[in-house]
């Protein structure tokens, strides 16, 4: 789930931060600039872990600032494709769920990665699982199912997820073009970072699903 | 900037919230100097600001990221509060004779799987790799983990508040006040840190 990724980077020191060691005057820029920022196909970044290296500070022309060149090791939050989490559902919607780390929102469930058939439930706003139904059941006979046989995938509950693919974005809008006027286009942003989870195999979904079945099965064995 | 090496290596969740455990600890000391400094500029009757605030060093993304990645890893759903750091080490040893992958032994330490169902994915090729091993397995995780959650973080070197104080911390972030003197009471504040050296240096500058 978590990494460390070796970067470089150029950091100017303000006057004011001379009296400290120049180590942590360095880690609270570093911190500064990287904390809670997506680094493309890097990840999201968390915080300094340490400092591999540093130069002298040198003054430049044109300010008072020490700049230093610092390779450095970040914990950076990137997990693996295949990885287990687990993660809290934020929302749902027809085409999938969104989860939540607290820290990081954008894991999505697509529907196609939910355990099949299931259907979206749009009085109770969350999807749900069918384990009864025909695999080729339509959404209309899973929709007249009775309620106490489907398996809903809840708000708020904790979900095993299993990470399938990421995606960065990088959408910095280009320089204007003056030819063109004043136009305001209002594309649709899209976060920089998403991951794509999937709860189609068993054992994955709600944590609370299978702590059940455990004890059904412990029942079996037992009776 | 420049990305030497995108993953150098990876963290279980752990080591992340001791590390991130640190950087509260760090955080309370500070505010703690800020607290300070600014007492002792009420009692001498200075009432001009200071040029350097330690709080200004602390970026508001760094506290976000810190707080909800804390909160996330301490939740109760997450097996790190029962972790200890002589355990994790004795369950990678233990679980070297299987033959997992590093991902796999990673998975294990972070997610702590107690049922067979919650192993049985986490492996890849369940059935041909640990049939019949599964079981030995469940009882090294079980091994490593202390039955109750700890109050105390052991995995700190430095003396720092427990998660469980910084939780509170955060409930009643408004009330600090009545914080300071928690801390103060746990551990002395020996005056050679960051405020002592910078305010001698703020006064040849005020000069």
């Amino acid at each position: 789930m978590f990494q460390l990724s070796i970067i470089r980077d150029t950091i100017p020191i303000h006057p004011s931060k001379f009296a400290l060691p120049p180590e942590r005057a360095l880690i609270d820029e570093l911190n500064k600039k990287y904390a809670n920022r997506v680094l493309h196909d890097v990840g999201l970044c968390i915080c300094v872990f340490d400092i591999r290296e540093a130069s002298e500070g040198k003054v430049r022309y044109g300010d008072g600032f020490l700049w230093y060149t610092v390779t450095f090791r970040l914990t950076v939050f990137r997990p693996f494709p295949s990885e287990l989490i687990l993660a809290k559902v934020k929302s749902s919607d027809e085409d999938g769920i969104q989860l939540s780390l607290g820290f990081f929102d954008d894991i999505w469930i697509p529907r196609i990665f939910l355990p099949q058939p299931s259907a979206f439930d749009p009085n109770e706003r969350a999807h749900f699982w069918l384990p009864s139904a025909e695999p080729a059941a339509s959404i209309h006979e899973l929709l007249d199912s009775p309620v106490s046989e489907r398996m809903y995938v809840d708000a708020n509950e904790v979900v095993r997820v299993r990470v399938e693919r990421d995606e960065f974005y990088d959408d910095e809008p280009g320089p204007p073009k003056a030819t063109e006027g004043v136009r305001i286009a209002h594309e649709s942003r899209r976060s920089p970072y998403t991951i794509t989870c999937s709860i189609i195999e068993q054992g994955l979904g709600p944590v609370v699903w299978w702590r059940e079945s455990q004890a059904i099965l412990m029942d079996e064995e037992e009776g | 900037m420049e990305v030497l090496n995108p993953r150098e290596s990876l963290l279980s969740n752990f080591e992340v919230l001791a590390l991130l455990n640190e950087l509260e600890a760090d955080y309370h000391s500070k505010t703690k100097t800020a607290q300070r400094i600014k007492k002792e500029d009420e009692a001498a009757g200075v009432t001009a600001p200071r040029a350097y605030n330690p709080l200004d060093d602390i970026s508001q993304n760094l506290r976000t990221i810190e707080v909800e990645a804390i909160q996330y890893l301490n939740a109760d759903f997450q097996p790190t509060r029962r972790q200890t750091p002589q355990g994790i080490t004795r369950l990678v040893k233990a679980l070297e004779p299987y033959g997992l992958t590093k991902a796999e032994k990673l998975q294990v330490v972070n997610l702590a799987p107690t049922a067979t169902v919650e192993l049985y994915i986490l492996v890849e090729d369940p059935e041909e790799r640990i049939d019949g091993v599964m079981d030995e397995i469940l009882d090294h995780v079980r091994a490593s983990l202390t039955d109750e959650p700890l109050e105390e973080v052991q995995e700190l070197p430095a003396p720092a508040p427990a998660p469980a104080s910084i939780q509170e911390a955060y409930a009643e972030e408004d009330a600090e006040g009545e914080n300071w003197e928690e801390y103060a009471q746990e551990d002395d504040f020996v005056d050679h840190g960051e405020g002592a050296g910078i305010e001698g240096d703020l006064d040849v500058e005020e000069d």
